[in-house]
């Protein structure tokens, strides 16, 4: 694998961590007794923490897209949850400060890199 | 093998195969360690029991009759029965309001029996606007404001939680409204608090702008979650929308609970909160109660969902 593939295996899987660190640290600091969002911040964490791993030792391209999906739902859903409520859950801002901005940006690395990655992809081979 | 681009060699599916399995397997590991972590961060947990249970009930509105819930008396002894069941005694019962439909005698007398059937130490009310219609609330105090302040607000502490009762239902215009004297209580009551003493509100209507065009705020709150502002941990539990909803501002959580009567829309679907009438099993659904309970150094309350079924 080339340095630049390197680069942006181990770019995807810290952009990933870090959306399932600041979602697992909301989950365990009171998000987990909110229903449904609760769950939802569960499996978002462990989910994304077991892409970033699998990713950053060289796992297939399919991961990446999974990745790509999941920050792309989280995005959607932070969305949701800010206009017309999600499971009847609704947040002003960029509250919880400063989770909430990191989990978007790091969702919004992970979308720009993946597609970065299948930019290249199709380029190289032609 | 063949040279098509999109087939997969059996050691190809295997490999993948595994990939995916790794990918399952340490999304589980991963989900158990932090439950594991959220629960040992939980020490009272440990020991078997929260510093603070309670259990919320909302919007009974006995008295009323239509084809949304042909029995609300029987659908509100259903909220008793829940609440006498959950299996430990609750520390307090709140009623968040709309305890009667017409605030007439006959309903408030009705009401306050049914409650003395509640399996609890201590009832709370705070009023809604239906129990106030015609009178300002004075049946209401008359039958639920011995030992409140003012129009019939409150505080008290429990279990190291500061537990403020509002009444935002009096002064109504189209929004909730807590007024002068009420603020001034409230600034009073929390001065002498350290800023890490957990604050639970009660109010019927919201005090966040739930669906202001329908009345679903309150329009002084802003003032009073000014005061609230220094306090890590605020939660403010209200009844009035008939329907589950939640809502984070900082350092307040605001819960919105649902109804033993009748659900009411969702907001902004239809032209007025009117009576939804759902079919008999649905609408043991959409009613219920709620338990709350607070640990000691837990920011946040817990709180559980639990239909009348």
């Amino acid at each position: 694998m080339t340095l630049a593939g390197v680069l942006s295996r181990t770019g995807i899987a810290a952009a990933v961590a870090v959306s399932g660190v600041s979602h697992a640290y909301l989950y365990i600091h009171g998000y987990r007794h909110i229903p449904t969002i609760g769950t939802a911040f569960l499996v978002q964490a462990s989910v994304s923490l077991a892409l970033a791993a699998l990713i950053l030792v060289g796992g297939p391209a399919w991961l990446r897209w999974a990745a790509a999906m999941l920050a792309g739902g989280s995005l959607v859903a932070f969305g949701l949850s800010r206009t017309v409520g999600l499971f009847g859950f609704s947040e002003r801002g960029w509250q919880p400060s400063p989770h909430a901005a990191l989990s978007a940006v790091a969702e919004l690395l992970t979308v720009g890199l993946c597609a970065v990655f299948l930019v290249e992809g199709r380029r190289a081979r032609g | 093998m063949t040279d098509a681009p999109h087939t997969m060699s059996r050691r190809q599916l295997i490999r993948h195969s595994a990939w995916f399995g790794a990918a399952v397997g340490l999304a589980v590991v991963g989900g158990e360690v932090i439950s594991h972590v959220a629960g040992t961060a939980d020490a009272a947990r440990v020991q078997g029991r929260p510093t603070l249970r309670f259990a919320q009930v909302s919007d009974s509105h006995i008295g009323f009759m239509g084809k949304a819930n042909s029995n609300v008396a029987s659908s509100f002894s259903q909220a008793i029965d829940r609440i006498n069941n959950l299996g430990y005694t609750p520390d307090f019962v709140i009623h968040t309001g709309d305890l009667t439909h017409l605030a007439t005698p006959d309903q408030f007398d009705q009401v306050k029996q049914m409650m003395t059937g509640l399996g609890t130490p201590h009832v709370f009310t705070v009023p809604g606007e239906h129990d106030s219609v015609d009178d300002a609330g004075q049946k209401y105090r008359s039958a639920f404001g011995a030992g409140t302040r003012g129009d019939g607000w409150y505080s008290f502490d429990i279990a190291g939680v500061h537990v403020i009762a509002l009444v935002n239902t009096l002064n109504l215009k189209k929004l909730g409204r807590l007024g002068v004297d009420q603020l001034d209580f409230v600034a009073k009551d929390i001065a002498a608090l350290p800023s890490d003493t957990p604050i639970i509100v009660f109010s019927h209507i919201p005090l966040f702008a739930m669906y202001p065009d329908w009345g679903w705020g309150t329009d002084d709150a802003a003032q009073v979650l000014s005061y609230l502002r220094r306090f890590s941990s605020v939660t403010c539990l209200n009844g009035h929308v008939h329907q589950i909803f939640s809502k984070t501002e900082g350092n307040v959580t605001f819960y919105s609970g649902t109804t033993t009567a009748y659900p009411l829309p969702h907001p902004g679907d239809g032209p007025a909160p009117k009576p939804v009438t759902l079919p008999a099993a649905q609408l043991r659904d959409a009613l219920g109660i709620r338990e709350v309970s607070y640990t000691r150094g837990q920011n946040a309350l817990a709180l559980k969902e639990r239909t009348l079924q």
